[in-house]
């Protein structure tokens, strides 16, 4: 049961990890992020759309498929960010509004490409798109180990990825130049441009990477929990990575914390419910957990928080 | 070519025309875009349009069954325009304040399921039961709101993040309840509410069709006009734009901002509230488990193409209603997905949002136009 708990918990901290690092390069470059839900979903939406529309051609290499459909929830993601990039840098639209016109945006031209997409594939209009099995693979000799090993058996084919993404990501963010000048460009975009640097095209840069980390989150919901693309994607994954992000105070290590938390929170909750044989009226009941528990230590660590200072304010090259 | 250029923005930039022109562009681009998007798919997009109006009971369908008719259409428009004009009014008492409620269907949710099970089954006559179910959803929704207030003001919690999840923690809680306590084992959802316990007058005969007449579209249009004496002639409403424009300025102008903020959000809530009652027992009857009305996410497209401006939500949030109640007809005569509709209003809040942007540079473009020429001017003299 514990191998169990450490394995979902997993499956659910890492896709919601790799949302909240895209969500900390957005905001730290001072753009408030509340698109996460729509990014996430449109990028796992082209990720399902080139794997089914490939499988017919490539159904043998199961896994250079799976790339494929990484690489294509990547660059899905990364589209729809720029909605967003435009509409807040160039057009200078409250920041807010943008995430939810993204939100809106993305939710329904998904929910309505699957349906048209389903009806010349099948005939019928189905708003699914079947994935199959997510590929998985196990480490042999560490996977062996009584109760940690459950740390190294049957991981997502995504896993590795995320972990070298965020890896790199947070290299860039805190040891790199150009992580030092995105950083700048939150707290005091006045001293980037006065030392020479371009806030908008920082700003740009932040949000392609969002796009990208985010792209690829979705994809991985997409594949673990229902072995699909449907509506039900959207089902606030988005939002609980922002609250990750808040929660680890725009940290990558301390969000890393908040999100392994938020996962075993919500597998241990799972598998007390199979355990105690409980009805499934009640899983309900469980599933808030999460959600209440993301209330609850919010108030505890939202007080000492400290945001980019000039999140959300779009940069006016004249005013300094 | 130029000269057309000026004229339009002088027209953009006019304190008296600029509302009006730029609310018409934003109507035409995505008149375009969306007709560009049926024509892609291979539907001719006026006919296709036009069916969202005859969904609507705006235009006169090919054939109706027995009881319907127009007129029923129509007032079953007006029965989902009242709940949708309501979100859209608390959606915009928040943004007056700067606070984005973005947990309008949550609101929504809980107030019309505490409605439902405390009003809904009980035996009241209508009067009473109207009143109480009022009553009901302005305590529940203004709870909702004042509590979000509460914790963006004691512990700093966005609100926007703390309404998510209280969106979900009231989907899952309330659907707990009705699937153990209120179901209906056939239908799958609450049981239906009893008649006198609705916000509707039914089965009212009017030239041959049997329609049904929503109290809400009165409690709506009232709420409406409440608002706007509200904004523009009260202390309250003043104090909410003055934290919403610039937050030190209304501190040091001796506003009590925390104050202010979990009132706005408790408005807003309230508002929330009585959309969730006129939808939940003026629309419909029953509750579906676990199901967050999109209404509340439609409601913020209303709210900002109305400007934020309460008469001006009467006007958008008749435009968007059409799309999403002709939705349904416009799928079965077009064979279109009826989530078009949705795509819609996307389009449609994409392009008010740059409704700033396009005023802004109007704005700087005829100043430097009165500029140059008043400097022309003068090297001429």
């Amino acid at each position: 049961m514990i191998d169990k708990i450490i394995m979902d918990g997993l499956a659910f901290a890492f896709p919601l990890f790799i949302m909240a690092v895209g969500g900390i390069y957005s905001e730290k470059s001072g753009i408030t992020m509340l698109a996460l839900e729509g990014i996430q979903g449109f990028g796992a939406f082209t990720g399902a759309v080139i794997f089914t529309l490939l499988q017919p051609i490539l159904s043998e290499g199961a896994h250079g498929l799976v790339y494929i459909a990484i690489l294509m929830s990547m660059i899905g993601g990364m589209l729809c960010a720029w909605l967003h990039a435009v509409l807040s840098i160039r057009f200078r639209v409250n920041q807010v509004v943008s995430g939810v016109v993204v939100n809106i945006l993305a939710m329904s031209l998904t929910t309505f490409l699957t349906g048209l997409l389903n009806e010349h594939l099948t005939g019928e209009p189905s708003n699914k798109i079947w994935l199959g099995a997510a590929p998985r693979f196990s480490i042999p000799g560490l996977s062996k180990i009584p109760v940690l090993g459950a740390f190294f058996r049957d991981i997502y084919l995504f896993v590795p990825f995320i972990v070298l993404f965020t890896a790199v990501a947070g290299v860039v963010l805190y040891k790199t130049a150009f992580g030092l000048r995105l950083r700048a460009c939150g707290d005091n975009p006045e001293s980037l441009d006065a030392a020479g640097g371009n806030v908008s095209r920082t700003r740009y840069v932040a949000l392609t990477v969002t796009g990208l980390l985010t792209g690829l989150g979705g994809l991985f919901f997409a594949f673990s929990f229902s072995a699909n693309f449907s509506p039900m994607i959207y089902m606030g994954y988005g939002y609980l990575a922002i609250a990750a992000m808040i929660f680890g105070n725009w940290d990558i290590g301390r969000t890393l914390a908040a999100c392994l938390f938020f996962g075993f929170a919500r597998s241990t909750g799972y598998q007390m419910i199979l355990k105690l044989g409980m009805s499934s009226d009640l899983s309900d009941l469980f599933l808030m957990i999460p959600y209440v528990l993301t209330l609850l230590l919010l108030t505890f660590f939202s007080r000492h928080n400290r945001p980019p200072r000039a999140l959300g304010v779009p940069y006016d090259h004249e005013s300094r | 070519m130029s000269g057309f250029k000026n004229r339009l923005a002088r027209l953009y930039a006019s304190s008296r025309w600029s509302q009006l022109a730029i609310t018409a562009t934003t109507i035409l681009m995505t008149f375009i875009v969306v007709s560009a998007l049926f024509i892609l798919i291979g539907r001719d997009p006026l006919k296709a349009m036009y069916s969202f109006f005859q969904g609507s009971g705006l235009g006169l369908k090919p054939s109706y069954t027995k009881q319907g008719g127009i007129l029923s259409d129509f007032f079953s428009f007006l029965g989902i325009l009242a709940p949708m004009l309501l979100a859209s009014l608390g959606v915009v008492i928040g943004l007056k304040g700067g606070l984005f409620n973005i947990g309008v269907s949550g609101q929504m949710l809980f107030s019309g399921f505490m409605a439902t099970i405390l009003v809904g089954y009980a035996d009241f006559s209508p009067a009473v039961s109207i009143l109480l179910i009022l009553i009901v959803g302005l305590v529940c929704g203004g709870l909702i709101g004042a509590f979000i207030g509460w914790l963006k003001y004691r512990f700093n919690i966005h609100e926007v993040v703390s309404s998510i999840m209280i969106n979900y923690i009231v989907s899952y809680a309330t659907g707990y309840f009705i699937k153990t306590k209120y179901v209906d084992p056939i239908i799958r959802s609450s049981r239906a509410v009893k008649p006198n316990a609705r916000l509707a007058i039914s089965n009212v005969k009017l030239a041959g069709q049997t329609i049904e007449i929503p109290i809400g579209i009165v409690i709506a249009l009232l709420a409406a006009f409440l608002i706007k004496f509200f904004f523009d002639r009260m202390v309250p409403g003043f104090e909410i734009k003055m934290v919403g424009h610039n937050r030190e300025c209304a501190e040091y102008a001796g506003v009590r901002i925390n104050r202010v903020m979990i009132r706005s959000l408790m408005f807003s809530g309230m508002l929330a509230g009585l959309a969730g009652v006129t939808y939940y027992l003026g629309y419909y009857r029953t509750m579906t488990p676990k199901d967050l009305a999109s209404l509340g996410f439609d409601s913020i497209a209303v709210a900002l193409l109305g400007n934020l401006n309460a008469l001006g939500c009467i006007f958008s949030s008749f435009l968007i209603t059409i799309f999403q109640k002709g939705a349904v007809y416009m799928g079965s005569a077009t064979g279109v997905v009826r989530e078009i509709a949705s795509v819609i209003t996307g389009i449609l809040l994409l392009f008010s949002s740059l409704g700033d942007f396009i005023k802004a540079k109007a704005e700087s473009y005829s100043q430097q136009m009165t500029f140059e020429r008043e400097s022309r001017e003068e090297a001429e003299r």
